[in-house]
């Protein structure tokens, strides 16, 4: 009698707009997320674009301007209304060096120079701290050249000498966000068969057609499963798009540019749904039988959403701080899984038998969460609400 | 046949159903009749699987409902309190349905969906998801589930509750021709007209109690009325809203 069950609430679910919506779009935020965050990271790798200086007044510094080119600076002249084209963002910034330049500068005296830039724009700001950078060694060599030249060594008036070594590289950047796919794809999970969950216990019982399923001649059991497996494969299908969209974005992005060693392909893809599948009956049992308590189909809501953080704790713990994976770390439901997903993107996926065990464990749990939910459907209290009467 | 002996459930303090008796027989329709809050509802669950009894005993067809319930609820047609629709099925969808879960073949469910569509003068709304349906169709959409199985024994709470004039007879139509197939029709209400319009027994219930019992003839005699509804305030001792 599961058939019938199934049937019809995968029907139902179909038919339901908002609960398609939510189980389609939801997955798909990963991917999304994904695709804008290599886009930012591959911008600030894009550093070897030529850093291009339009001055003005360029004819009053040669010197300065020959340094620029020497470190690979293309010199432009700068035109009329340089100020007005670097607000509106046409100009990432310009240089722009006065009359008097000159004569301060021989004169040995600090010579003016304009550096015109909008910090409000985050786009142009790497091209600005290059070119001040730029600006600042010539000043630094000017000074040094000129206390040698008057005998008192340059290092005086530097006591410190400052090195930034900076480990944080666009490709360890890069590593991190990847890492974050098993995070999307337990949202994926928890997410998938969110509405249909609540909708099939709380919102059965809400809308008052419990009553009238339950006087047919099923076992509590069979509705349950019926319902279960439902769920389930909104889930799946859920974790499909997910993967299906990581997939996608990650075609789109040169990850070999990034020096990361990264592969997405058939092989991991299956891993990946391997680990997730079991986990996404568990899922289902768990958060049906968590709705059957709930009062009312908002009360459902707001548990299941409390709910979805506690599975992300380790996800997120685990894209910060890695832990090597051990076996019985696969008999707990979804940490299991997260890390076997992580070892699989990480290329060096888990034996098979750590599979198999991560799969009994769910399947052994979601078992127990099913028989719980269907005895739960024989309490009067359940099946008509607190306080039943009449 | 449906039997009711010396029934007795308690909801935290409050005594729902207290040492209720009767009987229903086959090709009667009996009437339980009884002001809101007076243990109808619960009586009907009791019999209907849905809810334990601390003690005595709900019978169908001479079947212990608490020890056989899946062979009760094959033997019951239900029509809850709540009719309890999906509101993304259509009509036949929800008949089919109950069909299915009665494990009746497809082959004989089709043309059984197609019957009660004719009974219960659904076809136009037979295709239609119960989403925006009225008060009168969903309550036809119910029983026509409650009915897909044939059952010998039919529970209706309230069927005529709320309905309009066309919609109640149509009810009124279908209990009596139950009765002609020799069903056990127990139905619940708290109008006294509905009673006394369509019952062959009446069973007076207030507070979780059976008042009275016995045929409209034998309940005003008992109570030394002129008219049924002078008999009902009598048994009762007020009118709690039972006329009308």
């Amino acid at each position: 009698m599961i058939g019938p069950v199934l049937r019809k609430e995968l029907v139902d679910h179909l038919r339901d707009r908002r609960s398609i919506f939510s189980s389609l779009l939801m997955p798909l935020l990963g991917p999304l997320t994904m695709l804008a965050m290599f886009g930012l990271i591959a911008s600030w790798v894009r550093e070897d674009r030529p850093l291009i200086v339009p001055v003005a007044g360029g004819q009053n510094a040669p010197s300065l301007i020959a340094f620029l080119q020497r470190h690979g600076a293309i010199v432009e002249t700068a035109p009329a209304d340089y100020e007005a084209q670097v607000r509106d963002g046409k100009l990432d910034l310009a240089i722009g060096v006065p009359e008097d330049y000159g004569k301060e500068f021989e004169a040995g005296r600090s010579a003016p120079v304009q550096l015109i830039e909008d910090s409000s724009r985050n786009k142009s700001r790497p091209q600005v701290v290059r070119a001040r950078r730029l600006l600042e060694l010539y000043s630094r060599r000017t000074s040094a050249l000129r206390m040698i030249a008057r005998g008192v060594s340059p290092t005086l008036v530097a006591p410190l000498e400052l090195t930034d070594v900076d480990l944080a590289t666009p490709e360890k950047t890069a590593a991190n966000v990847l890492s974050m796919i098993p995070l999307f794809l337990l949202m994926a999970v928890f997410v998938g068969g969110l509405h249909l969950a609540i909708d099939c216990t709380a919102g059965e019982r809400e809308r008052g057609s419990l009553e009238a399923l339950l006087v047919n001649p099923v076992s509590r059991g069979s509705l349950v499963a019926g319902k279960w497996l439902a769920v389930a494969a909104a889930t799946v299908v859920a974790v499909l798009v997910a993967l299906a969209g990581f997939w996608l974005a990650l075609g789109r992005i040169p990850l070999q540019d990034l020096g990361i060693k990264f592969h997405l392909g058939r092989e991991e893809m299956a891993g990946i749904l391997l680990a997730c599948a079991p986990l996404a009956l568990f899922a289902a049992a768990l958060q049906m039988t968590l709705a059957f308590f709930a009062r009312t189909f908002k009360e459902a809501q707001t548990y299941l959403s409390m709910l979805m953080l506690v599975p992300l704790l380790p996800a997120t713990f685990l894209s910060l701080q890695p832990i090597k994976s051990q076996l019985w770390m696969m008999l707990v439901p979804v940490l299991g899984q997260t890390l076997l997903m992580t070892d699989v993107l990480r290329g060096e996926p888990a034996p098979l038998l750590w599979f198999a065990l991560a799969a009994g464990a769910a399947l052994v749990f979601s078992g127990a969460l099913v028989a719980w939910a269907a005895r739960l459907l024989k309490s009067e209290k359940i099946v008509f609400g607190r306080g039943a009467g009449g | 046949m449906i039997e009711v002996q010396s029934l007795h459930k308690r909801f935290g303090e409050v005594v729902a159903v207290d040492e209720v008796s009767f009987t229903a027989a086959d090709g009667v329709v009996t009437g339980l009749l009884g002001p809101n809050g007076a243990g109808k509802t619960t009586t009907l669950r009791m019999l209907s699987t849905l809810i334990e009894p601390d003690r005595g005993a709900a019978l169908v067809d001479g079947l212990v409902v608490a020890q056989h319930p899946m062979e009760a609820r094959r033997r019951i047609g239900v029509l809850p309190d709540a009719r309890g629709l999906y509101p993304r099925l259509t009509a036949r969808e929800h008949v089919r349905y109950a069909g299915e879960l009665h494990g009746i073949p497809g082959r004989l469910l089709r043309p059984r969906i197609d019957e009660l569509i004719e009974l219960l003068d659904m076809r136009s709304i037979a295709d239609r998801r119960a989403d925006g349906f009225s008060h009168g169709e969903r309550v036809k959409v119910a029983l026509a589930r409650a009915l897909v199985h044939e059952p010998r024994n039919v529970l209706l709470d309230e069927p005529t509750n709320g309905l309009d004039v066309m919609s109640t007879r149509a009810v009124r139509a279908l209990v009596r021709r139950l009765r002609e197939q020799g069903r056990c029709v127990l139905f619940s209400s708290h109008v006294m007209q509905e009673v006394s319009a369509l019952c062959d027994r009446i069973v007076i219930i207030a507070r979780g109690r059976v008042l009275a019992q016995g045929t409209p003839e034998e309940i005003r005699a008992g109570a030394g009325k002129e008219n049924l509804e002078e008999a009902f305030v009598s048994v009762i001792g007020s009118d709690q809203g039972l006329v009308g």
